[in-house]
């Protein structure tokens, strides 16, 4: 009833709920979280924000309990001159990229989690990843900001009614995703082919002769190994980047946890 | 045959063995450099233009501009062929010696014949190989390796699209010709530390039959002059 | 990359020779290239030379709803793409006239032509149907693209299997080859395109002309023709007027051309069935012509792999272990925090202003912000200052350290106490360096 209401008469619709002082979405007049779930990272000047949107969707035929995640990075002209607004650039794809891989690679949800009916119904999260201030070191900024984000995703429950086979969304009841494992990538750049630094600055990398990004998950399992290209390196010298990453890993992992303690009382 | 092979391949002592390799240069006729690379039935074709004039935006003051481009063999390229184009643009740069002619444009073209496994090595080595048949000036050579780990944790190199697809975690390498060092790396999957270091290790040995290979190649296209 | 034009020198040799009835590569006006193809490991997937131009042809299908004004047949695709390293004019990205033009004229061949039996293709009526997509990419430029096009084209579509399919009731199951063997498409005849050019208004014929005579050709003839001596398709162009008499003996001259390639494109196709039937080796690798010297092969070769968990152990043994000491984090309000020893940034450098950061923390209340300042931004800070100030350039806790100015700081606890100092030296540097600007 509801619905039809909505779609004969959308205006009208909303100046009645107006009215009572709440948004159909359940929220109150006020606030303005427009995103399931967001986060906003900054490592010195880059600075990444990243909201998640859930949407429903029917699943793919050939893997009918699995919902979607679509990670998207993008470069906007804003965040620096290097960047032209249009479609994206190479940078931008890479990153896109990158971030699929490391959400397939280190399985931080699994995508059976996602699924609300076999077949029929699965959640669809949207990860868009906008960069605001780019001063290097876009990847591990774009990473943390997605798990930031993810964790702090709360999901509608859904059911499906059996008689209509409709589904019916519950906004009262609002579950946070399961984030299996917690990836954090930590970036490197190679000076003069011998000289590492870690999470370099857009100067760095456009003065490095190479990039290497390491991806650690909880149990110091390595995600992604991503070099492309750049200054040879030894098994030794890559094994110290590994160590450096690791202990970056739970350095992150603490300062997540934190946050996402200190906002849960509320 | 894929099936024979694998146990051929299996029979001769854990998968630690690579496909038959083969490789024609100079095959193309408008092309600056070309050759083909084939890694048991993965195959690419790379043609190379260059040093040659540059368009004004993409001009470098004090080095060549490579460009690399991926085609696929369905289809127009998407965001993954991009994400390689850069990864293999970045290897092809670490060892061009791109100095030597400057305000010049470089253009690599990668055209994938046939995906059996391994695709991302076989790009790498068709690349290395193009930039060779072009005679462009190289600090070093880099061939492309490709390991994956099966369900029991065991090395297999140069895995077939099957071996993949079962594989824990597909590791791709470029090594460097003169000290055997890292020049690229990718992953699918995850692995432990003490995996990605062993892979490494076998992917290190298994370049030196690729450079022998290379060697052997070239010895004999210039046997005749 | 630019063309290179042609000279008026080397255009007025090509016309000469041709006037003299000699072509550059010894040919005769009649004579068609060595054609030859070669199949790869998939199905449907083959390259096409015809003397030095090359074509790859690879056909791959897909379930898909029918169109709705044809609910029982099938959906066919063709797609040419000049790739850039066919010729250095070409660009990524740009379509330019002459791919339209080419496109245009695979689909009246092979479309139009009705060669391919499009009901067979359907599944379910109004459902379901194949889409047979068609890629042809040009890989080398020597002239008579379409000819090429259009043999690989064909031979690539003869060679494909699709899925076995079965419907059961609305069920509909796609077998997999292991299943139940591959069908080929259903295709009723073989149109294969054949190009004549035209120099001096027409005077002069050469039927498959090379690049060098396309650059200097005054009109272009293309004609499909099947081997039952039926015209599919027939086009001329670049605005010559042509004599009946000569369209009907190039007809003639197709016809002739048509049959034998027809011949070669079966016999190749039977070779390469036979060869698969046999369990030989076929595939690209196969191709490759073993006396040439620009070829080589390698047998499969084994790599020793033993103790090669003893190396990765002794390269992982020597790294330094992780550090156990972290950096805390530091909450400001609930939903941020941060990490790491400088709150600063230079994004208020400009404006001199010191203070501005803290303001811009309070602004990001409404979602969940995270300041997450590095203790490694302090190794960023520093390189500003190589100018004239001995620098730290940490990277980490290796033994990459270098310290050029010699810290008493231990090794592994580089936290706290030196990043401290390096701060007050970096803000009495900030400030030195704002002297110096206010003097300019």
């Amino acid at each position: 009833m509801a619905t039809a209401f909505k779609t004969v008469e959308p205006l009208e619709y909303y100046r009645r709920f107006l009215k009572e002082n709440c948004r159909p979405d359940g929220r109150e007049l006020g606030s303005i979280t427009t995103a399931d779930g967001s986060a906003l990272v900054k490592l010195g000047n880059t600075t990444v924000i990243c909201g998640i949107k859930a949407e429903l969707a029917a699943p793919a035929v050939d893997s009918a309990n699995k919902g979607y995640i679509v990670p998207n990075v993008e470069l906007p002209s804003l965040c620096s001159t290097r960047f032209r607004s249009g479609p994206p650039g190479e940078e931008a794809q890479a990153a896109s990229q990158f971030i699929a891989d490391v959400i397939e690679n280190s399985q931080m949800i699994a995508k059976e989690d996602l699924c609300i009916a076999n077949g029929k119904l699965a959640w669809v999260l949207y990860c868009d990843i906008i960069c605001l201030d780019y001063d290097g070191n876009i990847l591990d900024a774009s990473a943390f900001a997605l798990l930031a984000a993810l964790k702090n995703v709360q999901l509608p429950s859904v059911t499906i009614n059996e008689e209509t086979g409709l589904s019916e969304v519950n906004l009262k009841q609002k579950n946070p995703l399961i984030i299996r494992k917690h990836p954090v990538a930590t970036s490197f750049a190679i000076f003069d082919d011998t000289l590492l630094i870690v999470d370099p600055t857009a100067e760095e990398e456009d003065l490095a002769t190479g990039t290497v990004t390491i991806v650690t998950d909880d149990e110091d399992r390595l995600c992604s190994v991503h070099k492309p290209g750049g200054s040879p390196l030894t098994g030794a010298k890559l094994q110290d980047c590994i160590t450096r990453a690791i202990t970056r890993h739970k350095e992150v992992k603490k300062l997540i946890d934190k946050v996402i303690k200190s906002i849960k009382p509320k | 045959m894929a099936e024979e092979e694998e146990e051929k391949m299996a029979a001769a002592g854990g998968g630690c063995c690579l496909r038959p390799f083969s490789c024609e240069q100079g095959l193309l006729s408008r092309p600056d450099g070309s050759a083909a690379f084939l890694q048991g039935d993965t195959s690419v074709l790379a043609g190379l233009y260059g040093p040659a004039e540059v368009k004004g935006s993409k001009e470098l003051p004090d080095r060549a501009a490579l460009e690399v481009l991926l085609r696929p063999k369905v289809g127009l390229p998407g965001v993954v062929e991009r994400s390689r184009e850069q990864l293999l643009r970045q290897t092809c740069e670490a060892v061009l010696l791109g100095a030597l002619h400057p305000r010049t444009a470089v253009t690599l073209v990668l055209q994938v014949l046939s995906d059996a496994g391994s695709l991302l090595s076989c790009c790498l080595n068709a690349a290395c190989m193009g930039l060779l048949d072009a005679g462009l000036p190289l600090s070093s050579l880099f061939c492309g390796v490709t390991c994956a780990l099966d369900p029991n944790g065991a090395i297999v190199l140069d895995p077939t699209t099957r071996q993949e697809q079962e594989a824990r975690a597909v590791l791709t390498f470029a090594i460097d010709s003169t000290e055997r060092k890292v020049l690229t790396a990718t992953t699918k999957g995850s692995c432990s530390v003490e995996e990605m270091q062993q892979c490494l290790v076998a992917a290190q040995r298994a370049a030196d039959t690729i450079f022998q290979f290379y060697r052997d190649s070239v010895r004999r296209k210039y046997s005749k002059s | 990359m630019k063309a290179t034009p042609l000279s008026n020198c080397e255009r007025r040799f090509i016309l000469r020779a041709i006037e003299e009835r000699k072509r550059l590569d010894g040919r005769q006006c009649y004579d068609y290239r060595n054609v030859r193809i070669s199949f790869g490991a998939d199905y449907g997937c083959c390259i096409v030379e015809l003397g030095k131009t090359r074509i790859l042809a690879q056909v791959s299908c897909e379930l898909v709803p029918p169109k709705p004004n044809r609910p029982t047949e099938g959906i066919l695709f063709f797609n040419l793409e000049l790739s850039p390293m066919a010729a250095p004019g070409f660009e990524p990205g740009r379509q330019p006239e002459l791919l339209v033009k080419l496109n245009r004229l695979i689909e009246r061949c092979l479309r139009n032509s009705k060669c391919i039996d499009t009901e067979s293709l359907c599944v379910v009526a109004g459902e379901k149907v194949w889409q047979i997509r068609l890629d042809l990419h040009l890989l080398n430029h020597d002239g008579n693209i379409i000819d090429a096009a259009s043999i690989a084209g064909i031979v690539a579509l003869c060679h494909f299997r699709r899925p076995d399919v079965s419907v059961q009731g609305e069920e509909v199951t796609v077998y997999t080859p292991e299943e139940r063997d591959p069908v080929p498409l259903s295709i009723h005849h073989m149109p294969i395109c054949v190009s004549f050019a035209f120099f001096q208004q027409g005077t002069y014929l050469l039927v498959d002309p090379s690049e060098r005579e396309e650059s200097v050709m005054d009109g272009l003839l293309v004609i499909a023709m099947n081997k039952h001596r039926e015209i599919c398709t027939i086009q001329s162009s670049g605005g010559i007027m042509l004599v009946k008499d000569q369209v009907l003996r190039c007809s003639k001259i197709t016809a002739v051309k048509v049959a034998e390639i027809t011949d070669l494109i079966q016999k190749a196709l039977e070779n390469d069935q036979k060869v698969r039937k046999e369990g030989g080796k076929f595939g690209f690798a196969e191709s490759i012509p073993n006396q040439k010297i620009t070829a080589f092969k390698m047998e499969s070769a084994t790599v020793d792999t033993n103790n090669v968990e003893e190396q990765a152990e002794e390269i992982i043994t020597k790294a330094d272990p992780p550090s156990e000491v972290f950096a805390k984090p530091i909450l400001h309000t609930p939903g941020t925090a941060q990490i790491g020893e400088g709150m600063e940034n230079s994004w208020g450098d400009l404006e001199e202003s010191e203070k501005e950061e803290a303001v811009e923390e309070e602004g990001e209340s409404e979602v969940t912000a995270f300041e997450c300042e590095k203790i490694e931004t302090e190794d960023t800070s520093t390189m500003r200052e190589t100018k004239d100030e001995p620098i730290v350039l940490s990277d980490s806790e290796e033994e990459e350290v270098v310290i050029l100015e010699p810290q008493e700081l231990p090794k592994k606890t580089r936290t706290q106490t030196s990043s401290k100092q390096e701060t007050t030296s970096k803000k009495a540097f900030n400030k030195r360096r704002k002297k110096k600007r206010a003097a300019h």
